[in-house]
C-alpha cells in the first residue's frame, strides 16, 4: 500500500503550497515592511499637522494671553495621541508648557534617533503678521514602529490565509480530481489479470480526459506484452525442444565435444569426450582441465587453445594418448568467443596406421624392400639437417648388363638380378649408411658421418667387385657389371636435385666405355655432357645438310691377294670442327634414334656407290655396319630389297655387320630377321667377335656367313701368344662351322702372313690402306691388286 | 467653499452697512488718567487681557457693553475684525485657567460715561455722540 503522504504526488503538492505560500509571504512581508513604514510614516505626519491645525487657535489664544494653563491643557490634550512623545509650546521667547508621553524619558533612544520635530509658528488671532510663539511636536517611533508592526502583521496574515486557503483547495481538487483517480487506478491493476483478457475499468467521471487516456494506454499496452509474452512462451518452447533435439545429439555423437577456456579448464563435455580421451573422470571430475587426458605430450593441446583464442584461427592437431598402442586423436579446435574453445575428438588410430603403411608404401621399392625416389625425398633433407654440414657421399649405381638380362632371359630374371645386386651391395654398407632404388638399375648408395673421398672410393670399389661376381638366375650364368658415379654433398649440389644431377653426370662417365667403372664427379662432365648433347642436336641436323661422308676400307682376299670389297664406315665432316671420328658421335647417336637415320643415309649411299661400282663394271661388295638399335623394325628385310631394286644391284654385293650385341637383344626376333635377310640374298658378317658375350653356341644358331675377328685380338696377336692362339682357334672353329673369317685391324707384314698361314680369308687394316673416300677409293681399285701388292 | 466664501462676503456686507448706519465709536478714558493717545494694538491688548498695564503706569480697568448692544458689536468688529460670537470663545477659553479675565461689563454707554468720569483708571468705548468733554478720547474706530 502506498502511503499517498509519502513522497505522492498529494506531499509533493502540499510541500510545494507550503513552500510557494512561505516564499510568497516572506517578499510579501518585506515588502509590506516597506511601504506601510512609509505610509504610516506619511500618515501621522499628516495627522500631527491636522492636530496642529486643530489645536492652532487655541495655542493662539495661549500664547497671546501667554496663558501656561491653557497651554498645559493643550500639551496634554495633544499627548493623548498615540504618535506623539512630547510637545514643547513657547509665546515668544518664553515656554509655556512642555509635556512628555508617560514611560519616555528625555534621554530615551527614542528620541535620539527620532525624526525631524514639527514646529508650528503661532500667529496672534487678532494680527495676522505677528507671530506669538511656536509650538514643536516630536513624534514617537515607537509607536510608528509599532503600527507599522501591526500593519504588517495583518496584511501578512490575511495573504497567509488565503495562500493556504488556496493552498489548500488546490491539494485537494489535486487530490479528488488526480491523486485518487490514479490511485483507483492502481488497486485496479494489482487486481486485474491481463493474460486472461481482463482490463483496466476506466474510472468513472474521468471519462475522455487523461486519467482514462492513461487507462486506455495501459490497456493497450497491456495487449502488446500479453502477446509479446505469448509469443515469448512460443519460443522458448521451441528452443527448449531445440535445445533438447541438440542435447542429445551432443550426448550421443561419436566424437568427443568440449568447450574448454584458455587456462584449459573445461566447462563442458559429452560421454564420448570421456570415452575416447580416457578421461580420468573420478579424480578430476569437480573441475576438469584438458591437460588431465593421458596426453603423450601434455603441454601441445593447451598451447594449441591459447593460439587459438587469440588468433581467432581454427586449429586441428593429431594427439597421441599414453597408450601402448598408441591411440591417435584428431582434436580440431575452434574459437567461439569469449575466450572459449570448442573441440571435437576423433579416434583417427585407423587412418593414422594407414597413413603410416601408405607412407611406407611410398617410401618403399617394393620389389627390393629399400626405399624409392620419395624415401630419398624424404631421407635426403633430413640427412642434410641432422648432418649438421658434415659432407654426404652420394652414389649411384648402374648394374651393367640388367636390360639384356631383362630382355633374354624375361622380367623376373631381371628382378632377381635386382634382388641379388641389393643384397649384394647392403653387404657392403654400413648401418648408417643408406641404399635405394630410384627405379630400374638405378641404385643410390648415401653415406652418412663424414664420409670422405677415401672411405667413398673403397665402398665403391668393394661395390664394383662384388657385382662382378657371377649371378646365377635359372641355371644361367651372367656375367653383370656395375657403373658407379659419386658425388659429394654440399660440395657437388647443395641439395637433393642438384647432387642427384652431378652424380647422374659422374654415372653417365662411368657407363661410357673404357672411363673405369668408378667416377667421381667433376665440374667438367657436365661441360662434357653439354658437348656430347650440342653434338646430338648438331648430329640431328648434319643428315639433312649432308654433312656426313661414307668412307670406304678395303678388304682384301688374303688367298689371292685381291681386293673384293669394303667396309663403309660413316664419317661427319663437321664445318667448324673439321672431320669428326666415328667414336665421337656414333656412341651419342646410338644412344639416340638418330642411329636409325643415320643407318638409313648409309644404306642409301652405299647402294649408290655399288650401283656406281656396277656401271663401271666393278665387282666389288660393300658391307655396312648395323646397330643392334636398327634391329629389327628400322631395317627389315623389306626395306633393304626395295633399297637394291631401286639401285638395280644384286643383293649379294651388300653386307650387314651386326655386333653380338643383337644376340642380348630379344634372340627370338633377332634370328628371324637374320634369317629374312639371308632368304632374300643378303650376307651377314659378325663384326668384334670375341669382345662381348659372344658364346660359341650362338654362333651356331646365328645363320651369319663371315665371321670379324676384333682388331684387339690381331693387334696384340704378336707378342701374346695365347692371342695368337686365340685367333687361331677362332680361324680353326669358324671353318669347322662352315664360315668365313675376316681379320681386322692389320697393321704389318707380320701380321698378315700370320694369318695367311693359319687359313683366314680375307683381311682389313692400315696395312693395305686406311679408310679413303671414294674418290680415292676408285683409284685404289683402278690400281688393283698391283698397288696392294707393291704395298706388301 | 466657494458657497461658503460668497456667505462670508455676504456676511460682512450685512455688517458693514448696519456699522454704516451707526456713529463713530470712540474709546475714552478719564481726564487725570496720563494717556493721551492709544494705539490700535494697545487698546486689543487691553480689551482682550493681555497687557493693561497702560504707558503712565496706570492700570487700565476695560468697560466692556453688553452682550447684545450693536456698539459693542460694532467695537469689536473694528478694533479685531472678529464677530461677537469669536470674542465670546476667545473669552470662554481663557476663563478657566483665570490668568485673564474678560472687561468688566457695564449697562449701557452712559453708565461708560459715568465709570470712566468717575474712576481714573477706566477705560470704555461708546458712541462719538455720546462723548462729553469730561472725558478724554484716546482712540477713535472709525466707519471703514
Amino acid at each position: 500500500m502506498i502511503n499517498p503522504f509519502h513522497r505522492g504526488i498529494l506531499f509533493g503538492t502540499i510541500v510545494s503550497a507550503v513552500a510557494t505560500v512561505f516564499f510568497i509571504v516572506s517578499i510579501f512581508v518585506v515588502i509590506t515592511a516597506f511601504t506601510t513604514a512609509a505610509e504610516t510614516q506619511k500618515y501621522i505626519a499628516k495627522h500631527l499637522e491636522e492636530l496642529l491645525d486643530t489645536v492652532e487657535s487655541t495655542a493662539g489664544v495661549a500664547c497671546f494671553v501667554e496663558d501656561k494653563q491653557l497651554a498645559a491643557e493643550l500639551v496634554a490634550g495633544l499627548l493623548k495621541n498615540e504618535g506623539i512623545a512630547s510637545v514643547v509650546v513657547k509665546a515668544s521667547n518664553k515656554e509655556l508648557a512642555h509635556g512628555i508621553r508617560a514611560g519616555l524619558s528625555e534621554n530615551d533612544a527614542s528620541f535620539e534617533s527620532a525624526s525631524q520635530p514639527i514646529t508650528r509658528k503661532i500667529i496672534s488671532p487678532f494680527s495676522k503678521d505677528q507671530v506669538i510663539g511656536e509650538i514643536t511636536i516630536q513624534q514617537d517611533v515607537n509607536a510608528i514602529n509599532r503600527q507599522v508592526s501591526r500593519k504588517v502583521y495583518f496584511t501578512v496574515s490575511m495573504l497567509a490565509i488565503q495562500l493556504i486557503l488556496v493552498a489548500a483547495a488546490v491539494v485537494l481538487i489535486l487530490y479528488y480530481i488526480v491523486v485518487r483517480p490514479i490511485r483507483n487506478l492502481s488497486t485496479n491493476l494489482r487486481r486485474i489479470d491481463p493474460t486472461a483478457g481482463e482490463k483496466l475499468l476506466l474510472p468513472a467521471g474521468h471519462e475522455g480526459n487523461e486519467i482514462s487516456g492513461l487507462a486506455d494506454d495501459i490497456n493497450k499496452l497491456t495487449e502488446t506484452l500479453v502477446i509479446a509474452l505469448g509469443n515469448e512462451k512460443l519460443l522458448r518452447q521451441q528452443r527448449e525442444i531445440d535445445e533438447k533435439k541438440f542435447r542429445s545429439i551432443f550426448d550421443n555423437a561419436t566424437s568427443g565435444i568440449f568447450i574448454a577456456d584458455e587456462d584449459g579448464h573445461i566447462h563442458s563435455y559429452n560421454r564420448s569426450f570421456i570415452k575416447l580421451t580416457h578421461f580420468p573422470i573420478y579424480e578430476h571430475g569437480h573441475s576438469p582441465k584438458i591437460s588431465h587426458v593421458p596426453w603423450r605430450n601434455r603441454d601441445r593441446l593447451d598451447e594449441l587453445i591459447i593460439s587459438c583464442i587469440e588468433k581467432t584461427i581454427d586449429q586441428s592437431v593429431d594427439l597421441a594418448l599414453n597408450e601402448d598402442p598408441p591411440i591417435w586423436l584428431n582434436v580440431a579446435l575452434a574459437s567461439i568467443g569469449e575466450g572459449q574453445v570448442q573441440g571435437v575428438i576423433s579416434d583417427v588410430t585407423q587412418s593414422k596406421l594407414s597413413e603410416a603403411t601408405a607412407l611406407h608404401l611410398a617410401v618403399t621399392d617394393e620389389l627390393t624392400g629399400l626405399s624409392n625416389r620419395v624415401g630419398l625425398e624424404r631421407f635426403f633433407p633430413e640427412a642434410i639437417r641432422q648432418n649438421m654440414g658434415v659432407p654426404l657421399v652420394m652414389m649411384m649405381v648402374d648394374i651393367k648388363g640388367f636390360r639384356h638380362v631383362n630382355e633374354y632371359l624375361g622380367l623376373p630374371a631381371g628382378d632377381q638380378l635386382l634382388k641379388i645386386a641389393s643384397s649384394r651391395m647392403l653387404s657392403c654398407l654400413k648401418k648408417t649408411d643408406w641404399l635405394g632404388r630410384l627405379g630400374g638399375d638405378d641404385f643410390v648408395v648415401v653415406l652418412q658421418g663424414g664420409a670422405g673421398r677415401a672411405t667413398a672410393e673403397s665402398v665403391a670399389t668393394r661395390i664394383a667387385e662384388i657385382l662382378r661376381k657371377p649371378v646365377e638366375i635359372n641355371d644361367t650364368t651372367i656375367n653383370s657389371g656395375s657403373a658407379i658415379g659419386i658425388a659429394c654433398y654440399p660440395t657437388d649440389g647443395i641439395d637433393l636435385h642438384g647432387l642427384l644431377r652431378s652424380t647422374e653426370f659422374a654415372l653417365k662417365y662411368a657407363k661410357s666405355a673404357g672411363k673405369g667403372d668408378v667416377q667421381f664427379f667433376v665440374p667438367e662432365m657436365v661441360a662434357d655432357a653439354e658437348q656430347r648433347h650440342k653434338l646430338e642436336a648438331e648430329l640431328g641436323l648434319a643428315i639433312q645438310r649432308g654433312e656426313l661422308r661414307l668412307f670406304y676400307q678395303p678388304i682384301i682376299d688374303l688367298k689371292e691377294d685381291r681386293l673384293v670389297g669394303a667396309e663403309a664406315l660413316v664419317r661427319w665432316q663437321h664445318p667448324v670442327r673439321g672431320l669428326v671420328p666415328p667414336d665421337d658421335f656414333i656412341p651419342i647417336a646410338e644412344e639416340s634414334d638418330l642411329i636409325c637415320d643415320i643407318g638409313l643415309w648409309v644404306l642409301e649411299t652405299a647402294c649408290q656407290q655399288l650401283a656406281t661400282w656396277q656401271a663401271q663394271g666393278k665387282n666389288l661388295y660393300l658391307s655396312v655396319n648395323v646397330s643392334v638399335r636398327q634391329i629389327p623394325d628400322a631395317l627389315p628385310a623389306s626395306l633393304l630389297k626395295e633399297t637394291i631394286v631401286r639401285h638395280g644391284i644384286p643383293a649379294s654385293s651388300l653386307v650387314l655387320e651386326i655386333t653380338e650385341g643383337v644376340m642380348l637383344s630379344d634372340i627370338n626376333k633377332g634370328i628371324s630377321w637374320i634369317q629374312d635377310l639371308r632368304n632374300e640374298g643378303f650376307r651377314l658378317y659378325m663384326d668384334d667377335f670375341g669382345t662381348g658375350y659372344s658364346s660359341l653356341s650362338y654362333l651356331k644358331r646365328f645363320p651369319i656367313n663371315v665371321v670379324k675377328i676384333d682388331k684387339s685380338f690381331i693387334r696384340d696377336m704378336n707378342e701374346e701368344t695365347n692371342d695368337r692362339v686365340l685367333v687361331q682357334a677362332i680361324c680353326a672353329m669358324s671353318k669347322a662351322l662352315g664360315l668365313q673369317v675376316v681379320a681386322e685391324g692389320i697393321e704389318n707384314e707380320g701380321q698378315m702372313i700370320f694369318l695367311k698361314e693359319i687359313g683366314c680369308d680375307y683381311g682389313q687394316g692400315y696395312y693395305f690402306s686406311k679408310p679413303v673416300p671414294a674418290s680415292d677409293f676408285d683409284r685404289l681399285a683402278l690400281n688393283g691388286p698391283g698397288f696392294l701388292v707393291t704395298k706388301v | 467653499m466657494a458657497r461658503i466664501s460668497f456667505f462670508l462676503i455676504f456676511c460682512i456686507a450685512v455688517i458693514s452697512a448696519t456699522g454704516a448706519l451707526a456713529d463713530d465709536i470712540v474709546v475714552v478714558v478719564n481726564q487725570k488718567n496720563g494717556v493721551n493717545k492709544l494705539s490700535k494694538d494697545e487698546v486689543i491688548d487691553i480689551f482682550l487681557g493681555r497687557n493693561r498695564q497702560l504707558s503712565s503706569g496706570v492700570t487700565a480697568l476695560p468697560l466692556d457693553l453688553p452682550g447684545v448692544s450693536p456698539e459693542r458689536e460694532t467695537f469689536y468688529s473694528r478694533l479685531t475684525g472678529k464677530s461677537m460670537s469669536e470674542i465670546n470663545a476667545y473669552w470662554a477659553r481663557l476663563i478657566f485657567s483665570g490668568r485673564a479675565s474678560p472687561p468688566t461689563q457695564v449697562r449701557s454707554q452712559e453708565e461708560t460715561m459715568q465709570m470712566v468720569m468717575d474712576n481714573r483708571s477706566a477705560i470704555g468705548y461708546l458712541e462719538r455722540s455720546k462723548v462729553s468733554s469730561q472725558v478724554k478720547v484716546v482712540y477713535e474706530l472709525g466707519a471703514k
